[in-house]
């Protein structure tokens, strides 16, 4: 029974895919099997009573691994404990299991070496282990998107070098850190618990929504989130996906805007063309009834409805020249004294009393531009009105003109009045928006209407309390 | 009386108003309210001037200045419009060959005063060679 164990057991060591050495105490090899002579590329009669750092390291040059693996070996026979080690022999990575081989007494009587040839397994795994690196890279070179990562705690666990690009971050400001502190809270778009809910019932979300910069403002993007699944498909985290849609919601507010701009348009035209006809018969025959003969009480009357009549005319005078897409005349003008006939204007005329001061900065030799005189004196005679009227206790306005980037003359505008509120911005050159009691709200869509016209811009930005600034830009012909 | 008058505007209102406004500045005043009827009226007998609404339903006032333009380049046609002053509108009915263009805006006193030199000047104009 015994011999034929031992028979089984002597096969298996010869034909195991393993490495298997036999040495004794001094370490002179005693056996090995054919994966061993194969490995070493030596015959049994080559190996068998030599001493094994002679056969396993007869050609290696690497005396790190082979120093190593000597003082493993000899720890394995002196302390009696399994040690595992790997090395390279003949170019092959093998992965070693030292065993020490004990006698009745609990001696080390012999060693016993498995070795496993790891060399392709060790090939993938480095070869896996690039692919990790390189993917990490590619993450992190991408600029257009703000990529990172949280974990089922809601930290971030990494983030790519587009969300430092995009929102200002460094990696330390945010490693760790929650995921909460880059996502805005508004009623408008979904919160960061109810996207983490969305994604853990379909896989995956997308959404507008808006991230926070390092600077405190507010970044409009379109959200990707993905559930992060490790190897073995278990659910470990997400991976956010940000793009900054700033420029493309800034175009869709443009577009939303002019063409709510030019349904108003027409719709006052054709309003205004409608209230003109009967207008025109009322002060028509108002006008008739002036040579008649009334008693005082009838004239006043009649003088009453005159002046009402007069009120609706400018109104829809206003209207029309509101809805109005004339092109305007080609005239050069020189901006600065476009102003100037306009301070004039309101200096002598309109608010004599006012406790204003003007300030003025002129630019030298600004080119002249193209375009309707009058209609650029209406724009600044509008703008410098607001500037006044917002001012009841006086101050100051600065009246700025420049070259700006040898493309436009830049004018600007700045008052140190009431401010408008932030709600009100958006509005501001909307038709029939006014902040003020008696305003029409028409001022500023013409405004900005004829600026159009003269492929220019106008821009504000305003603080309450602070004041306001109008930047209008005009490009040379 | 100064001058005889066709007055076309497809507002009853408006017409009637017109006609006692001419009436008193010693104006003889025909009225229509469709540029078809105008056409036609103007080829039955002559007229010193035409004021003409530019929107009117059917062929237009621009349409109708162009037609009486065909047969008669000399007659002065005022342009009249609830639109008031748009400029594009006036160089469209300039190129048309109107004689003059008035707002309904503009006070009633001064639509009057503004016709009539319309007029004169379109007058003085055909009479030079």
């Amino acid at each position: 029974m015994a011999t034929e164990k031992n028979d089984i057991l002597s096969k298996l060591i010869e034909n195991a895919a393993v490495m298997v050495l036999y040495l004794n105490h001094f370490g002179n090899i005693l056996l090995c099997n054919k994966k061993s002579e194969s490995v070493l590329g030596l015959n049994q009669s080559e190996v068998i009573g030599k001493h094994w750092m002679g056969v396993l390291f007869g050609n290696m040059n690497k005396i790190i691994n082979k120093n190593m693996f000597k003082a493993v070996v000899d720890e394995a026979m002196t302390y009696k404990r399994e040690k595992n080690f790997a090395c390279l022999i003949n170019q092959r990575l093998i992965s070693w299991t030292i065993n020490p081989v004990l006698d009745k007494n609990n001696q080390v009587e012999a060693v016993a070496l498995f070795g496993q040839d790891i060399t392709e397994i060790n090939e993938r795994e480095s070869s896996i282990k690039n692919i990790d690196t390189s993917l990490k890279d590619i993450f992190s070179s991408i600029k257009e998107y703000a990529l990172y990562v949280i974990n089922l705690e809601g930290n971030i666990t990494y983030l790519g070098m587009g969300l430092e690009i995009m929102l200002g971050w460094n990696k330390k400001d945010l490693i760790f850190k929650n995921a909460g502190i880059l996502h805005n809270a508004s009623a408008e778009y979904p919160d960061l618990e109810f996207i983490l809910k969305q994604v853990h019932l379909f896989g995956r979300y997308e959404t507008e929504a808006e991230l926070i910069t390092k600077t405190k403002e507010v970044l409009p993007v379109i959200l990707t989130v993905n559930q992060f699944l490790d190897g073995e498909g278990k659910l470990t985290g997400y991976i956010f996906m940000a793009k900054d849609i700033t420029e493309r919601r800034k175009l869709e507010y443009q577009i939303f805007q002019s063409e709510k701009l030019a349904a108003l348009g027409q719709l006052s035209a054709g309003m205004a063309h409608e209230i003109n006809n009967p207008l025109f018969v009322i002060s028509g025959r108002l006008e008739m009834l002036k040579d008649e003969s009334f008693n005082q009480k009838v004239k006043d009357n009649l003088a009453l409805i005159a002046n009402q009549t007069d009120r609706i005319r400018e109104l829809v005078d206003r209207i029309l020249k509101f809805s109005r897409k004339s092109t305007p005349a080609q005239e050069m003008i020189d901006v600065n004294k476009a102003i100037e006939a306009v301070l004039s204007l309101i200096r002598y005329n309109k608010l004599p009393s006012s406790r204003i001061e003007i300030k003025q900065i002129r630019a030298n030799n600004l080119p002249k531009i193209k375009g309707d005189l009058h209609q650029l004196q209406e724009v600044f005679l509008n703008i410098l009105t607001n500037a006044y009227q917002s001012m009841p206790e006086g101050g100051v306005i600065k009246i700025i003109t420049s070259n700006f980037q040898d493309s436009c003359v830049q004018i600007q505008i700045i008052d140190s009045g009431v401010g408008i509120p932030e709600h009100h911005l958006k509005n501001i050159f909307m038709p029939f928006f006014s902040t003020k009691n008696d305003g029409i709200g028409l001022g500023l869509s013409i405004c900005h209407n004829i600026i159009k016209n003269h492929n220019g811009s106008i821009d504000l930005v305003s603080q309450v309390n602070q004041g306001t600034t109008f930047t209008i830009k005009l490009p040379f012909i | 009386m100064l001058y005889k008058i066709l007055v076309v505007d497809d507002e009853a209102p408006v017409r009637d108003l017109f006609d006692e406004l001419f009436r008193k500045e010693d104006c003889e005043p025909v009225s229509c309210a469709t540029g078809e009827e105008a056409l036609k009226i103007l080829k039955k007998e002559p007229f010193d001037v035409v004021l003409l609404d530019i929107k009117l339903p059917g062929m237009s006032g621009l349409e109708v200045l162009k037609n009486i333009r065909e047969f008669d380049k000399n007659l002065p046609v005022v342009m009249i419009t609830g639109f008031g002053f748009d400029e594009d509108l006036i160089a469209k009915t300039k190129q048309f060959g109107c004689s003059g263009y008035i707002g309904k805006n503009m006070p009633v006193a001064q639509i009057i005063t503004t016709f009539k030199q319309f007029v004169k000047k379109a007058m003085e104009k055909s009479k030079t060679p």
